[in-house]
């Protein structure tokens, strides 16, 4: 909320001259560009400098980021909430694992197929939940990812049951030279590039400003003759879509699956990462990758008895500190040193 | 009804939930007309023109040039050509000006011919072109009205439906936002329902006037007749001739 007072209190620069601000957009775009290619180019080299343990960390990182572009999307671009966002993961990662178990699917065509099965149960369970707000979209989709894991345990013919399914890895073609470890790396990489190409063209289409307008004002949406049920829908399934996406890129490697890594503290992570992450903001996913990745471990660390309890105190405070999430806090700072060098 | 009504609305019952609020309306607006609804607080004119884009159900009937338009939905009420600036703007705080003007093209398809719009609402508005690319939430309370018409003009309308542009803005502000619906009315030929409290403002830019009370219209007739009628002006428009 504090952001948007900003915004409104930020006096208006009146007359400035529009070719200067122009070129200022344009200079603007192209940092943007210089900073996602920096991003990049650091990205490409890491799984080279790093141990294979932080290399798999690091592709765990973009397998989280993947799943919460999906969830940005849904909450922080949409305005709807999921608490169900961990049941579309585990229906990538387990459509995946059947795939490759029961049918040796080249590893390649499991990732749409997972994908695709995905946004299709997202439309389909989207359809009713969408008529609901608030609260009570929060309990439906709460109830998804409650009736997951005891679904996955009945099937054990199909899912393993509690044992779970044991998997094959992608192997590293020959030519690329790679080890295992950095070959995933890759593979998560393009695919969370991809995902976040897609989410952005998403967002810079009409239908990226219908869902702001819903997320904004419903009303005014709704008299503008946006399809409130239809666009809330729509966002929910590709939310869906970006999730098996992810979850199909996990089982790759992980290389198991296993109906307690899908509980429901999945979904409140995921959510909790988003948020912490910083919602409607394009880093929000990849720092709140990192939130996700990380944070339960280093909570581990600091107490061993209650990593819950230190999980939960961190996320307080990084809510208290940021409350636009880190994405946020990442861009006041910038705004400050900006300032701080101006005026030397 | 007359057979030349633009917008006929005939015995228009609506409420929310439990609550009725409007308890047969009937009224006619001409082509082309610009028809004032006044009334009290608590009248019904806001549920009027909720009923009015489909934003609540209704019972009665609604014709527009001749078409069924009661139990609608909002989107297929847009697609017909019926703006609302709703109550309170409605501005997309968040999203850029240009961003909010091209959601009120919505439902229509062709870039070309968004991109022309653009020009001709920042024609009549022309503060809102040196405010484009700026964040709506910027704007003040005015250009945040004058951005809520625009972004209705977008729609290429055939029924505008205004919801108190007045409210909460310096009179000034509002002469020159009522000057413009004029302008927009005699240009474009836009049927314009305007729901207003300031019944001064509104009677003075109106052909037509309807007085709401308690969900019924109680009086209708020219803008003159109702600006003249000393009796009308003491009981409903609050204010003494």
């Amino acid at each position: 909320m504090s952001g948007r007072a900003e915004v409104t209190e930020k006096p208006v620069r009146a007359d400035a001259p529009g070719r200067g601000r122009a070129l200022a957009r344009i200079a603007a775009g192209r940092r943007r560009w210089i900073v996602a290619a920096a991003l990049l180019a650091v990205a490409c080299s890491l799984p080279f400098q790093l141990v294979p343990f932080r290399v798999f960390q690091f592709t765990m990182v973009l397998v989280y980021a993947v799943a919460l572009l999906g969830l940005n999307l849904l909450v922080g671009h949409a305005g709807q909430i999921s608490l169900g966002h961990g049941a579309f993961f585990a229906v990538g990662a387990y459509g995946t694992a059947i795939m490759l178990d029961r049918w040796d699917v080249p590893h390649v065509l499991t990732l749409p197929a997972a994908a695709a099965t995905a946004f299709a149960l997202g439309l389909a369970l989207g359809l009713p939940a969408m008529r609901l707000r608030g609260l009570y979209l929060a309990l439906v989709t709460l109830a998804i990812a409650i009736f997951l894991v005891p679904l996955l345990k009945r099937f054990e013919s199909v899912t393993g049951g509690s044992m779970g399914l044991t998997l094959g890895k992608p192997a590293p073609p020959a030519w690329t030279g790679l080890a295992e470890d950095q070959w995933l790396y890759f593979l998560a990489l393009a695919v969370a590039v991809a995902a976040f190409l897609l989410a952005r063209g998403l967002l810079h289409s009409r239908v990226g400003r219908a869902l702001h307008a819903v997320r904004d004002n419903e009303a005014a949406a709704e008299v503008m003759g946006v399809r409130l049920s239809f666009y809330k829908t729509l966002a929910f399934a590709w939310s869906a879509m970006f999730a098996g996406a992810a979850g199909s890129v996990y089982t790759w490697v992980i290389g198991f699956v296993s109906p307690d890594s899908f509980a429901v503290t999945l979904s409140i992570t995921l959510l909790a990462g988003i948020v912490v992450g910083g919602l409607g903001s394009f880093s929000g996913p990849l720092l709140g990758g990192l939130f996700v990745m990380f944070v339960p471990g280093i909570s581990q660390d600091v107490n061993d008895a209650a990593p819950g309890v230190i999980f939960g105190l961190l996320i307080i405070t990084v809510m208290y500190v940021a409350p636009t999430g880190l994405a946020g806090l990442a861009g006041r700072v910038a705004r400050s040193t900006k300032k701080i060098l101006r005026k030397e | 009804m007359s057979g030349d009504a633009f917008l006929a609305v005939e015995g228009l019952h609506a409420g929310y939930g439990d609550a009725r609020v409007l308890h047969g309306v009937d009224l006619t607006v001409g082509r082309g007309e610009i028809c004032a609804i006044l009334g009290p607080n608590g009248a019904g004119k806001t549920t009027l023109l909720r009923a009015l884009s489909g934003m609540i159900r209704v019972r009665g009937d609604v014709r527009l040039d001749g078409t069924g338009l009661a139990r609608r939905s909002p989107d297929a009420l847009a697609r017909q050509g019926v703006a609302h600036v709703p109550e309170g703007r409605g501005t997309f705080m968040p999203l850029t000006v240009e961003e909010n003007l091209r959601l009120g093209a919505f439902v229509r398809r062709g870039r070309g011919a968004v991109g022309a719009d653009l020009d001709r609402v920042c024609a009549y508005f022309p503060v809102l072109r040196t405010r484009l690319k700026q964040v709506a939430g910027s704007l003040s309370g005015g250009e945040q009205q004058m951005l809520a018409i625009g972004r209705a003009l977008m729609l290429r309308p055939r029924l505008l439906l205004l919801d108190e542009p007045s409210l909460g803005l310096a009179p000034l502000v509002t002469e020159e936002l009522f000057r413009i619906v004029r302008a927009v009315n005699e240009e474009e030929r836009t049927t314009v329902v305007v729901v207003e409290q300031n019944a001064h403002l509104a009677l003075g830019v109106a052909q037509q006037a309807h007085v709401l009370e308690s969900g019924r219209i109680v009086l209708s007739g020219s803008a003159e007749r109702i600006r003249a009628d000393e009796q009308v002006a003491r009981s409903y428009l609050g204010y003494r001739v």
